[in-house]
């Protein structure tokens, strides 16, 4: 699995440019697959089972793109401005390195007049790629980037780019395999959905799940921890197992769902913490909201420095990841209270 | 009056946090039963009453829009033998110090606010009110019991009893927006009795303090012509100008703006003007805040109208309102509806011009 970590999160596939990624994960998935759909917005939608008289039709997201820039002018002297594509703040760039999709390299300073006591906002960024004029320059407004950071592995943990949400694609593509190359039962029809434009507004995930209609969905994504030097207040921590999610900064886990999952995460012994987390969401909220409403839930791979270049996960959080999933993925779901 | 007072009491006992409708949501079907012909929840937990109309099927149907979820607090940690906390839908902080609470752990725990001093806040400072992150809620157990008993995800509800005050007033926790539940339900009621052409569902909805879910998966699942939602406003109190809420007790306000349409408000405008119901205009120039923000945009777009019964220190456990309120909403809804013609929908065009005098 870890080749798999350090194949997708090095390959480019900021929002709306997913095509690079998306073509890494067809080739690993198709095998396994029943079926699979680039839809209209570039989700790439794997099916997989046939659903049972006990089984439900579950969409299962961890989306595809990466926080990356996007060029917005080329100064006289060849300094490249940018904004964000996704979140980016300014201050997980200055001295970090970029790399555009057309393969130049680029290092982030700042204006020094402005100085560095208080953060500087983006607009006071640029990007330096050894260019001295916009005729030598080989970036133009529009060109799209990604910051460049080697894969690395510090004890048990792993440190890369883009492990929001890579660390998910491969935690699903890593059930889909068990599921199928150990013939494992499930009574589900299972939508397997690598989710186009996450970062900038859940926008594959909304349109896939309307396409699904699905009975139960889930995302799979990476969440922020409560464990670094005065951080957050936060309890969640690398290394404790998968955490399930209870809300978010934009949705409440459907309380069935959580039950569902903890109780499932206990049965086989799997470590899980339980997640609140303040700000941001995830394909879930998207889910959700569709069509006449679908109970959602969310496992959380949990990573330090959420949206910098060094994400880091802890890869036996990563292994129980899996193993929670393909327990959930392999049983029945219990009746949820209230439906009909 | 004394009915409805028992029904708002009742409605605001129960728990029902945003996501958490469940408890809320029995007690709204209890009152419901009687007077719908259909009840149902829908898949993110809304409750869905259906009133048949009486004309010649397939008929109209409108959807009224309540929200049934309240504000509240979730465990979000702990500290030492306290618990952090979350705010589940926007939780005015600064009043929360010294509250009372019940955390509803795997038991039910009365606990309350605590304040930690300034000092031990990094960059604290005594003049500013101590933000949600700090604030403690205390259960009087140990770190230990504590663990055992309350886990992170937990919710925490606020415990104040209602207070009646004066003949017409009632100030408590949850009246955003049980009190347009309660509207509805006396709207139902006045319609089971008399002859309305359209058919009606009552819509009790969950998440509107969130993600507003409940209005906006029921209005697709349920394809409506026409939506009202009703919900709280400002009512005038200490630090609220005149300009910027709406005194108590006076009358409900009729939205206006680009969420409500204009031939909807003027419809409402007309059938307050008749029956002497007094009500304010609100405009309501961006978002409207309520559940019509997400009902008006569904499925293909729905003509929808927002009714406001002003309340006083909303977002807070003490929120105040008046009972005549709740009764003029219930009874302008109910006429509304009752008025529908079956062909109301062959007549309604997007018209800016009505007189708003």
């Amino acid at each position: 699995m870890k080749s798999l970590i350090k194949k997708f999160a090095q390959i480019p596939g900021p929002s709306g440019y997913e095509n690079q990624i998306r073509a890494a994960v067809r080739a690993e998935v198709e095998p396994c697959a029943n079926e699979v759909i680039v839809d209209a917005l570039g989700n790439l939608i794997v099916r997989w089972g046939e659903k049972g008289p006990d089984g439900l039709r579950m969409m299962l997201s961890a989306h595809l793109d990466e926080i990356g820039v996007i060029a917005t002018h080329v100064d006289k002297k060849g300094f490249v401005r940018f904004a964000g594509l996704g979140g980016v703040h300014p201050a997980y760039c200055v001295g970090g390195h970029v790399r555009f999709l057309n393969g130049t390299r680029g290092v982030i300073s700042f204006e020094k007049e402005s100085g560095l006591k208080k953060m500087p906002s983006l607009d006071k960024l640029f990007i330096d790629v050894g260019a001295t004029s916009p005729g030598d320059c080989p970036v133009g407004v529009g060109d799209v980037a990604v910051f460049a950071r080697k894969y690395q592995e510090l004890g048990e943990k792993i440190v890369t780019k883009a492990l929001d949400d890579r660390i998910g694609v491969v935690v699903l593509v890593e059930a889909l395999r068990q599921l199928h190359e150990e013939n494992l039962d499930s009574p589900h029809e299972l939508y397997f959905v690598f989710s186009t434009q996450e970062e900038v507004g859940l926008r594959g995930a909304g349109t896939s799940a309307y396409h699904i209609n699905p009975d139960l969905g889930l995302s799979v994504d990476v969440t922020s921890t409560g464990d670094t030097p005065k951080g957050s207040k936060m309890e969640v921590r690398l290394g404790e197992g998968p955490a399930i999610k209870v809300r978010d900064g934009g949705m409440l886990s459907d309380p069935r769902v959580v039950d569902w999952m903890v109780s499932t995460a206990e049965e086989h012994e799997i470590p899980c913490q339980l997640e609140i987390l303040k700000g941001g969401t995830t394909d879930a909220r998207a889910i959700q909201v569709t069509r006449a409403g679908v109970p959602v839930g969310c496992l959380s791979v949990p990573c330090r420095y959420v949206h910098s270049p060094s994400e880091m996960v802890d890869y036996g959080d990563v292994e129980d990841s899996v193993r929670l999933l393909v327990a959930l993925l392999s049983d029945q779901v219990p009746q949820l209270e209230g439906e009909e | 009056m004394p009915e409805t007072l028992e029904l708002l009491k009742k409605l605001i006992s129960a728990p029902g946090l945003s996501g958490y409708e469940g408890p809320v949501s029995q007690l709204v079907a209890e009152a419901w039963e009687a007077i719908t012909d259909e009840l149902q929840t829908s898949r993110v937990g809304s409750l869905q009453g259906l009133q048949c109309g009486t004309g010649t099927d397939p008929r109209p149907k409108i959807l009224l829009a309540t929200h049934m979820d309240a504000i509240g607090l979730m465990v979000s940690g702990y500290a030492g033998d306290c618990l952090r906390v979350t705010s589940v839908g926007g939780v005015d902080h600064r009043v929360l110090p010294g509250q009372s609470v019940t955390v509803h752990g795997r038991e039910d725990l009365p606990g309350l606010v605590a304040q930690p001093p300034a000092n031990l806040i990094p960059g604290g400072d005594k003049k500013k009110p101590v933000a949600m992150q700090y604030l403690l809620v205390d259960v009087g157990l140990n770190a230990e019991e504590l663990r055992q008993k309350v886990r992170v995800g937990d919710l925490i509800s606020f415990a104040q009893e209602p207070l009646e005050m004066g003949e017409n007033t009632v100030a408590g926790h949850s009246l955003d927006n049980r009190v347009s539940v309660v509207a509805l339900t006396l709207a139902l009621e006045d319609l089971r009795d008399r002859s309305h052409a359209w058919d009606v569902w009552a819509v009790a909805t969950a998440q509107e303090e969130e993600t507003m879910a409940g209005a906006k998966t029921s209005a697709y699942d349920l394809r409506p012509e026409l939506a009202v939602a009703v919900d709280v406003t400002f009512g005038e109190g200490p630090g609220a100008p005149k300009h910027k809420a709406y005194p108590l007790g006076e009358g409900v306000t009729l939205g206006w703006g680009p969420t409500v349409h204009p031939v909807l408000h003027a419809e409402f405008k007309k059938i307050a003007q008749e029956l002497e119901i007094p009500f304010a205009l609100e405009p309501l120039p961006r978002r409207s805040g309520t559940d019509a923000d997400a009902l008006q945009l569904s499925t293909v777009g729905i003509p929808t109208m927002v009714v406001s019964i002003p309340l006083r220190y909303m977002h807070t456990p003490v929120e105040m309102v008046s009972l005549k309120d709740i009764k003029r909403a219930g009874r302008l809804l109910a006429e509304f509806v009752a008025r529908l013609p079956l062909d109301y929908m062959d007549t309604l065009t997007w018209k800016e011009s009505v007189s708003l005098s």
